[in-house]
């Protein structure tokens, strides 16, 4: 079957159940809202009242600083606090994960918040366990990428010259753009086994490295193919939103939504990316 | 080898005498200098050394008799670990300017000290810690037993040989592979001062340098496939092609330090600065007029501007010496002509940790192969560093104890320059040497602004007239020093006006040129020439850390009761000041018999801060209301607080402190102003900004976990 039937069905599969993207935007809005509000108090508190005349004595943006300079006790304390949050999220984020997976795979088409928060709750403990073990993958992944970027660090400390450094920097990270999903697609598929066959952890891990050994670099190239798409989309996106200035109401109002709908689309990437891993995996894994 | 020195010789001999016919005659002060040296050294660049004989001639101008000699042996803080430099270094927690390294240690050692009779001096020469606290470790002082004491007006010639190891990637300088930017490598004595001794103190992490005024010689000898700038005029160059090396003879008079740089990736590119050229006449004569001199004490010279830029940035030329004609312009204009006959800008060699830094007739600049067009780099470094040729290189204070005076003055002079050629500058916003313009505006600004809102965080941490290794960290001595310091001077600007100001500014570099001036002395021109005692404000903003911050505290409004409940007599209890203010708007209410509206307003304005101004200062508050009339109060700042009233029948629109914005040291400008309409917008953008990117971000986290 060729690569582009699997994207398609993973298509239409995030196509279907598109609500889910919808779900997963009001939730992190929600935590957003959470980490920015306190921010947006200070601000608001502090140059909700400036006198901003056409020729002011500062831009915009050097007030902001100074305000922040200014109530530094305050950002340490904010900076905990968006610690402590962000920890959480990533709890959250595992559970979301347990309810994207899970309503994703599953054959009915429709899918409702309750359902989805229902595959959170049956998946979270598996799907934590599933990433704690990911960690010895994450320790080889950084070791292999330090093994393959190393000559571009050679590279680069020997050069005499500015213009090797720049580049030995952006092939690492083109290096490690490219190796991310290799290990990521991993973790995926073990989430796809515990889903689909229901098995334990370990179970799935053994299920899913034996999967790899003979599907690894179809599904390494698809998830490449989609985040390739995805890079493309978010130019373009960016091209359109330079186009814009955020000075006038009108320009913001339509930036705020081309924000949003740019959200939007990274949750939906997200959602075409399982379909298209486990579209990839149901045909495939009797192979 | 002598076939082929000599008509390498004769030639740089012709091309000297040719040069030097063609050059104008710029007079260069011939006042006393306590010194003169005569340098040869031989670059070794597998070894990453020095060999090198100095013969120097030290005069003493005071009248004291003096029994010994301080050197500055800089290189010896590159040693070790212990060094005064290195223990420094290790105490900053956040940015690390200098870190020591197994392979990159440099070092200087003198091998024979001898007077002119042959008298050995490095027998009894012992290294000292001349500052608090002391470190018995350091080697960068050396105190010398002379024979006998020098005598008033009597001179002692030393001859010097010494071998030093270029650190790799030190602090303002270093090497990297075959490429070497060299300063601060020679033996050089400290500065005598009449009745107090050697000023000469340790090579600090924070400290630049304090020197005499010498007159220079200096042979330099490389291997012929490098290429050399130095300090001075090259006045000779003798290629011995059998040694494949190349000897290059640089002088130049009444410079206070030499410094030079070799490298086989330089190229070397000489342009003129003709002052007829560059400025026009009316030019001329609106600068004679503001500084009420002669128009023809303000005509520039023609100088010789020689540019050495690393291949990989030859196709910023043109920036490169745009800046440097702008520089030369203002500069020469607002304080005086450039006396020498060269400057030599210096794209310093890759890796060598030595740009953005100054020395007499020479500065390193430092550039990106990527550049943005609307960023200011390295434009803004280079009109910086060769300003340091007026603020340390000619006004020649002592960086060690008081950098304000060169750094704060010259961050004030580069930012007023930058204002005048170039107008705001973006700020970079940059990743993995990528300009990322394209993808972040960062608002332009001008460096005043930026400077001032950065400086803040420090007043209350250091003064600025802190010696230069007691300050908090690094961040708090540039902060204060640089940017504190010259937002302090762009305060004085607007409050003495334009004029005042250039001339002050004018005087105190024409009357300490070629001079060491303490800050005492500039207080003073700034008193002489403005004729007010303005002592209060150096002691505030720069002898002590204090801040300064008037806010308008709240603006609270209401509607006037058209009855007030309780009891009242007959005659109310009122201040003058109110009497009248309501007994016109009574008349107007009479006047018109409907009953409108009052608003009974009342803005509180409060000192924050510790600095208060100075009685017979006062600051401006601008009320504007909501039918375009406006009210002014001033207040004299001396109470923490103090609430004015007003009834109008309008609102307040908008309220503002000190609307001229003279003020600039306010360490929050933020809170001086007040409209009933803030800046939504904005803040919407700012906020649903850091929304989006919050967002981006959970979104990879989640999808990633």
């Amino acid at each position: 079957m060729a690569a582009i039937s699997f994207l398609k069905s993973g298509f239409n599969r995030a196509g279907q159940k598109f609500k889910l993207s919808v779900y997963l935007w009001l939730i992190i809005m929600v935590v957003c809202l959470i980490l920015v509000l306190p921010v947006n108090s200070q601000i608001r508190t502090s140059l909700g009242h400036l006198s901003w005349p056409e020729h002011s004595l500062m831009p915009f943006e050097l007030n902001l600083v100074e305000i922040f300079l200014v109530n530094q006790n305050l950002l340490a304390s904010y900076f905990i606090f968006f610690l402590v949050t962000i920890l959480l999220s990533a709890l959250l984020a595992v559970f979301l994960s347990g309810g994207l997976f899970g309503q994703m795979i599953d054959p009915v088409d429709r899918v409702s918040f309750s359902h989805f928060l229902a595959a959170g709750c049956r998946y979270f403990g598996r799907f934590l366990l599933s990433l704690v073990l990911f960690i010895p993958f994450l320790a080889v992944f950084f070791i292999v990428f330090k093994l393959l970027s190393a000559p571009l660090n050679l590279w680069s400390a020997r050069a005499v010259s500015e213009r090797p450094v720049i580049l030995a920097g952006w092939l690492s990270l083109v290096l490690l753009a490219l190796l991310w999903p290799a290990f990521k697609v991993i973790l995926d598929l073990v989430r796809i086994f515990i889903v689909t066959e229901a098995k334990k952890v370990t179970a799935s891990y053994a299920s899913a490295l034996k999967f790899l050994e003979r599907h690894f670099f179809q599904l390494w190239g698809l998830y490449l193919l989609v985040t390739l798409a995805v890079v493309v989309i978010s130019g373009i996106w960016l091209a359109i939103c330079r186009l814009l200035s955020p000075a006038r109401p009108g320009s913001l109002l339509v930036l705020i939504l081309l924000g949003q709908a740019f959200v939007l689309f990274r949750l939906l990437a997200r959602q075409v990316l399982i379909g298209v891993e486990y579209s990839y995996f149901s045909i495939r894994k009797d192979s | 080898m002598k076939k082929t020195i000599w008509p390498g010789a004769l030639t740089s001999y012709l091309i000297l005498v040719i040069s030097i016919s063609l050059l104008p005659a710029i007079p260069c002060p011939a006042q006393p200098r306590p010194v003169n040296y005569k340098l040869e050294v031989e670059l070794l660049p597998p070894a990453a050394s020095l060999l090198a004989k100095e013969t120097l001639v030290w005069t003493n101008l005071s009248q004291d008799y003096i029994p010994d000699m301080y050197f500055h042996l800089y290189w010896n803080a590159f040693k070790n670990e212990l060094s005064t430099l290195a223990r420094e270094a290790r105490q900053e927690k956040y940015f690390k300017r200098y870190r020591t390294k197994e392979e990159a240690w440099g070092w200087i050692k003198i091998t024979s000290l001898t007077t002119a009779d042959g008298h050995d001096l490095l027998a009894s020469a012992t290294f000292i810690s001349p500052d608090e606290p002391p470190n018995p470790h350091d080697q960068t002082v050396l105190r010398i037993i002379l024979p006998e004491p020098l005598g008033p007006g009597q001179s002692i010639k030393l001859n010097i040989e010494f071998q030093a190891k270029v650190p790799r990637n030190g602090l303002r300088t270093g090497h990297y592979k075959d490429g070497f930017f060299i300063s601060q490598w020679f033996p050089k004595p400290g500065v005598y001062e009449e009745g107090k001794g050697w000023n000469c103190h340790e090579y600090h992490l924070n400290s630049e340098f304090f020197a005499d005024f010498a007159d220079f010689e200096v042979r330099i000898t490389v291997p012929s496939e490098l290429v050399v700038g130095a300090c001075g005029e090259e006045i000779k160059k003798a290629e011995d092609r059998s040694a494949g090396k190349t000897t290059y003879t640089y002088a130049q008079e009444n410079i206070h330090d030499f410094a030079w740089t070799a490298s086989p990736r330089f190229i070397k590119v000489e342009r003129w600065f003709k002052g007829e050229e560059e400025v026009s006449p009316e030019e001329y004569q609106q600068m004679a007029e503001l500084l009420g001199v002669d128009i023809r004490d303000i005509k520039l010279p023609d100088v010789r501007m020689i540019l050495l830029i690393e291949k990989q940035h030859r196709h910023q030329v043109d920036r490169h010496f745009r800046a440097l004609k702008a520089a030369l312009k203002y500069y020469g204009l607002w304080y005086g002509p450039y006396p020498y006959r060269t400057i030599t800008m210096v794209d310093p060699p890759f890796r060598t940790g030595s740009g953005g830094m100054e020395y007499p007739t020479l500065f390193t600049a430092g550039t990106s192969v990527l550049l943005e067009k609307d960023v200011l780099t390295p434009e803004g470094v280079i009109i910086h560093e060769f300003g340091h040729n007026y603020w340390y290189g000619m006004v020649a204070n002592n960086e060690f104890e008081e950098a304000w005076l060169d750094e704060g003055i010259n961050t004030y002079s580069t930012g007023k320059v930058s204002a005048v050629a170039y107008g705001p500058g973006r700020i970079p916003a940059r990743f993995n040497g990528l300009p990322l313009s394209q993808l972040f505006k960062l608002p332009a600004v001008y460096d005043w602004q930026l400077g001032r809102v950065i400086s803040s965080p420090v007043a209350k941490l250091d003064s600025v007239l802190t010696s230069s290794w007691n300050f908090y960290n690094s961040g708090s001595y540039s902060l204060n020093v640089y940017y504190r310091a010259a937002t302090s001077l762009f305060t004085l600007e607007r409050l003495l006006g334009e004029k005042t100001w250039a001339r002050i500014m004018r005087t105190y570099h024409q009357r300490y040129r070629f001079k060491h001036p303490r800050t005492e002395d500039f207080i003073q021109v700034v008193n002489e020439v403005s004729g007010q005692d303005l002592n209060w404000f150096f002691q505030e903003f720069f002898y002590a850390a204090k801040d300064f911050d008037y806010a308008i505290s709240s603006v609270e409004t209401r509607i006037k009761p058209e009855k007030y409940r309780g009891i009242f007599d007959d005659l109310p209890t009122v201040s003058p000041e109110h009497d009248r203010e309501t007994t016109n708007q009574t008349a107007v209410s009479k006047k018109d018999k409907s009953r409108q509206k009052i608003y009974e307003t009342i803005i509180t304005l409060r000192r924050y801060g510790e600095i208060m101004l100075a009685p017979g200062y006062n600051l401006k508050l601008k009320v504007e209301f909501e039918d375009g009339s406006i009210d002014w109060k001033e207040w004299d700042g001396q109470s923490r607080w103090v609430r004015f009233y007003f009834e109008k029948p309008v609102r307040v629109k908008r309220a503002v402190l000190d609307p001229d914005g003279l003020w600039l040291v306010d360490t929050n400008l933020s809170n001086n102003s007040y409209a009933r309409r803030g800046p939504t917008t904005k803040i919407m953008s700012v906020t649903t900004g850091l929304f989006w990117l919050v967002q981006n971000m959970l979104i990879t986290m989640s999808s990633w976990l």
